[in-house]
This record gives C-alpha cells, structure tokens and sequence, in this order.
C-alpha cells in the first residue's frame, strides 16, 4: 500500500450552550469584539446581524479577520494541541499551527445568535494503516530513517473532523 | 493596571448583556444536550454510534484564562519606522458636564510611513504565533482622568487624504459612542511640516481645508502636536463625546 500523508481539520463550533470554560471565553470574547467591530459597518444603518451586513454593507467580509485577534490569546494558550479530540487512549495527541476563525452567525443586539468556528488544521500525519474503525496515524517526519521507530496513535474519526488534504508518497 | 481595567470593563459587559442571555435561556432549556452532562472535557471526538464516550484519563491541563484581544496594547508600533509619536487622547462625558470619561476603550489605526493601513488577517488560515499583522492598530482603556496614551510612529499620507489618525470610543460594554478622525496643524514650523511626508514628500497631499472629511469644519478634530523628528513628537487632543 502506498504511504498516505494527510492533515486532518476539526470544525470546533462554539456557541451560546458551550458548556467548556475555553469555549465559554472564546464565545465571550469574539462576541464582544464582533460587537465593537460590526458596529464600524452597521453606522448608519439599521443592520445588526452578521448575515444583513455581509448583505449589505460594502467589505464587511473583513469582519471575520478583524474579530480573529480577539481569540489569538486562546489558540496559543492551547499549546499547539488540537482539543476535543482524543486518541484510543483518551488522550489529546493531534499537533496544529495553523488555524481558521470562522463567524457562523451573530448579531450585535443578541448574543444568543452568536456562533463562530474555529478551525483546527493539523500538522501533516502518516496514515499507516486502518485497524476496524481507526486510523493508525504517526508524525510526519521525513528526516527519519526508515527503520525507524515511530509513535503512533489510533484514532477514529468523529463528526467534524475531515480528512483536509492527502498525499500518496 | 490597564489590564485590570480592562477585564474589569468586559465583566461590566458581561453582566449588562446578560438580560439578553436570560432572555434566551426559556429556549435553550428545551433542547437537552448529551454534551452538558460532563464538566470537564466532554468530547465531540470520540462519540460512538453506540452514543458512548472514551473518557479522558488525563487533565484539561492548563487552565484557560482570560486573554484580551491583541489590539489591546499601548505600543502599536510593531514592525514599523518612522518619527516616534506619543498619543495622548483625553475622553470627557458631554452628558455629564464634561467630566472624565472612565472606562471607555479606544481604538485608534493609522497609516505608516508610506501610507499604507495594515491588512486584517483575512478568512485564511492563520499561524497562532502571528502579532504583527495588525500593526499601528490599538486598544487602551481610559483611566480616571479620561487618558488613554499610545505609542506609535507619526502617520504618512495617501492621495486624497490629509494626515488623520481614526478613533473609535466604545463604552464598557462595546457600545458605540464616537467614530471620529484626529486632525494634524499645519503650516511652518509644524510636525507636519517637519516631518514632510517622509520620502514620499508633500507634492499633491491633501490639506485639511479641501479634505473630504476635515472641510466641513475639524476645529475639535485638530490636535496639537509637539516635539521633532529627533525628540520624537507628542500629539495630544481632547475629546467629548456622549455616553
């Protein structure tokens, strides 16, 4: 079988019922930050959700980037490690650098219609093998030699999470 | 200290916009959810189609903390060069006979050198280490006399506008309260005229009194600036807006 490479994506959606205290602040401060931003955009107008001034308002697609910084703080708090997301072994073992910020829904008069992802992309993994319904993936490390030993991890793949990009070697 | 104020200033907020969260618990109590039952780590990974989870065997790890946006800084320089400028913005309440305003966040953003503002990061993927992406940007908290200072570099200038520095002053709570431009003097012996458009030089710049914006009038727009190019310039301007 051929070697595959593959990164994984984990869509982490956050909303008002996240019940998790980094999701909790996540939520608290891209909400308040979408409000202070949107508000550059909403002036003069009588729109107040995130889907009417995308709508209606010129470049208000820069919303998502200006909110970004607002959660930078929390992503690197997490120390490169993708959350949520265990091994067969109840561990968090899946390493990111590069992530996405999305702005699902909100509204600047009701923070019950704020939802926003963050999207985790990880660093590139071998997938070995597939063991009934797990993926036995290790780090990528093309300065190894062969005979190498490599770590490795079992896991099996939740909603959410896609198989982002693959490469046969 | 500025810190403290504000963190102080988004728990204001929280508890302001928690009528709206009240308000929406009636719904959200409808729909329970398999994910509450779990205090610590619950995750959506490792839901089997049987509806059981893998426990977690280890510890969330370190405890998530609050941490402000990174526009929340009073040097905004980044990687930018120019003639360094202090800004100092006092904010007083015009509902409450001119006192200091306290507690307000304000954001300021200017050009650089060349006139050009920084990019938003974008809808692309980011490294979690990038910070100077919004260079010449910044966040402070009023302090009790209604002073917020900044440090940054004095800003160039690109056609059709004059000099000008963007403010924008929330309350506590992320309200709007003034979206605003600062004015720069001009003439003889003034910052900008020492300055002089850095390389770029002042053929075909835009002067306040043909500015689109400044021409209908910028006397409380207008800051003084003092100081040189080798001392370095302090811009200072007052400001009442209502809250």
């Amino acid at each position: 079988m051929d070697t595959r490479v593959i990164t994984l994506c984990y869509r982490k959606i956050i909303d008002i019922n996240s019940a998790k205290h980094w999701d909790k602040l996540v939520f608290e401060s891209s909400y308040m930050e979408f409000k202070m931003q949107a508000q550059n955009y909403s002036h003069g107008t009588a729109f107040t959700s995130y889907a009417d001034l995308l709508k209606h308002v010129p470049n208000a697609q820069r919303l998502v980037g200006m909110v970004t910084p607002a959660i930078t703080g929390y992503l690197q708090q997490l120390n490169g490690i993708v959350p949520d997301l265990l091994n067969n072994v109840g561990k968090r073992f899946l390493k990111f650098n590069k992530f996405q910020f999305e702005i699902i829904s909100s509204d600047i008069c009701d923070q019950a219609r704020h939802q926003v992802a963050v999207n985790f992309y990880t660093d590139t993994l071998v997938w070995h093998d597939t063991i009934a319904d797990f993926l036995l993936l290790a780090d990528y490390r093309p300065e190894a030699a062969t005979d190498d030993e490599a770590l490795s991890n079992l896991f099996k793949l939740p909603p959410y999470v896609n198989i982002h990009s693959l490469k046969k070697l | 200290m500025e810190r403290k104020n504000f963190l102080k200033s988004l728990m204001i907020g929280a508890v302001s916009t928690s009528v709206l969260v009240e308000a929406c618990k009636k719904d959200s109590t409808v729909t329970p959810t398999t994910t509450t039952t779990t205090t610590t780590d619950t995750t959506t990974g490792s839901s089997s189609s049987s509806g059981c989870s893998v426990i977690e065997t280890e510890t969330e790890g370190p405890y998530p903390t609050h941490s402000p946006a990174s526009y929340v800084r009073s040097d905004i320089t980044s990687d930018r060069t120019g003639y360094k400028m202090t800004v100092n913005i006092t904010v007083n309440n015009s509902n409450n006979s001119c006192n200091a305003l306290s507690g307000a966040l304000v954001d300021i953003w200017h050009c650089d050198a060349e006139g050009n503002y920084s990019e938003y990061g974008g809808s692309g993927t980011q490294s979690t280490n990038y910070t100077s992406v919004h260079f010449l940007r910044g966040r402070q908290t009023t302090n009790s006399s209604g002073l917020v200072t900044f440090t940054s570099i004095f800003p160039g200038w690109y056609t059709g506008r004059a000099t000008h520095i963007h403010v924008h002053i929330y309350n506590s709570a992320g309200t709007s309260l003034k979206v605003t431009q600062i004015a720069f003097p001009e003439g003889t012996g003034t910052a900008l005229a020492a300055v002089a458009g850095y390389t770029k030089g002042l053929s075909g710049y835009t002067y306040n009194a043909t500015d689109g914006v400044f021409s209908d009038g910028y006397t409380l727009e207008l800051a003084t600036v003092t100081g040189s190019t080798t001392a370095g310039f302090v811009l200072a301007i007052s400001m009442s807006v209502p809250a």
